[in-house]
């Protein structure tokens, strides 16, 4: 028997999210979705989570979207549904937004150019739209943090409106950054590795 | 720690020209910052030096035998 989820009239996630939790307890689930995208969004779930997926066009523009477990290309209905609905705000991602600067550069060709990008991405992140909720800093990314990095005050904004920074103690006093960090939190690869864990966006400029 | 201000930004010719100014500014111990072209001074992907007001004559000094500054613009940021 079928597990029917109405979810005409519903606007994007809506109708991709009724049909996760639908696909996590029944074998055979029957969708019906009132416009395009929605139909698009499911279809996309199903068949990323290994599903055999049947549309069926109905009168008055509603699709009625028959989805069987486990007899598409997968073996399992895993997918979570955010990561199928590329439109959805970032935010909606579960887990923090982190930005990783893995090096004092962005880019890779010519370091001098790159330390500039850098510098000009670091300035920018406090007026983004989607501001992190985390930056960590290692490797070459640590010099950003120095109080004479030119970003400094920046990276003191960003932790004024609430952004966490870490900044990794190992690659500190390698390059002899001791009580020289201006911004940011001196941490350690406990802190940095379990948050990278829960991250639900990594953005590495 | 970061108060509204004025501020003025230099523009250059090319972004090797920005990499120029900010060594020679960083050499002569000015307060300077590399930041984005400000999207209403122009909307290409540039970078630029901004500084304090005040510190316009010395930037310019600094600046004039070596690199050519194409335009100074007003920021209040």
């Amino acid at each position: 028997m079928s597990e029917l989820v109405d979810a005409k009239g519903l606007a994007c996630p809506e109708p991709v999210i009724l049909t996760k939790k639908a696909l996590d307890a029944h074998d055979e689930v029957t969708v019906l979705v009132d416009n395009a995208t929605a139909l698009e969004n499911v279809k996309r779930l199903a068949s990323i989570s290994g599903c055999a997926v049947d549309v069926t066009e109905g009168s008055g523009g509603i699709f009625r979207i028959d989805i069987k477990k486990g007899q598409g290309s997968r073996a399992a209905c895993d997918a979570s549904p955010e990561w199928t609905h590329p439109l959805g705000p970032p935010h909606a991602l579960p887990g923090p937004t982190i930005f990783v600067i893995a090096s004092g550069v962005m880019g890779h060709g010519n370091d001098e150019l790159g330390a500039l990008l850098m510098k000009a991405f670091i300035h920018t992140a406090i007026d983004l739209e989607h501001r992190p909720d985390m930056m960590i800093f290692y490797n070459t990314g640590v010099k950003l943090a120095a109080h004479d990095s030119g970003v400094a005050d920046d990276l003191k904004a960003l932790e004024e409106k609430g952004v966490r920074i870490l900044v990794c103690g190992t690659c500190v006093n390698f390059f002899d950054l001791g009580g020289k960090i201006g911004a940011g939190t001196v941490s350690n690869m406990y802190d940095i590795a379990g948050a990278l864990s829960t991250a639900g966006r990594i953005v590495k400029p | 720690m970061r108060e509204d201000r004025i501020y003025r930004v230099a523009l250059f010719d090319s972004v090797s020209h920005v990499m120029k100014a900010e060594k020679i500014l960083k050499e002569a111990n000015i307060p300077y910052k590399i930041i984005p072209v400000p999207k209403h001074i122009s909307t290409d992907c540039g970078v630029c030096v901004r500084f304090l007001p005040e510190q316009q004559e010395t930037v310019m000094e600094a600046l004039r035998l070596h690199v050519h500054v194409s335009e100074i613009h007003e920021l209040l940021r």
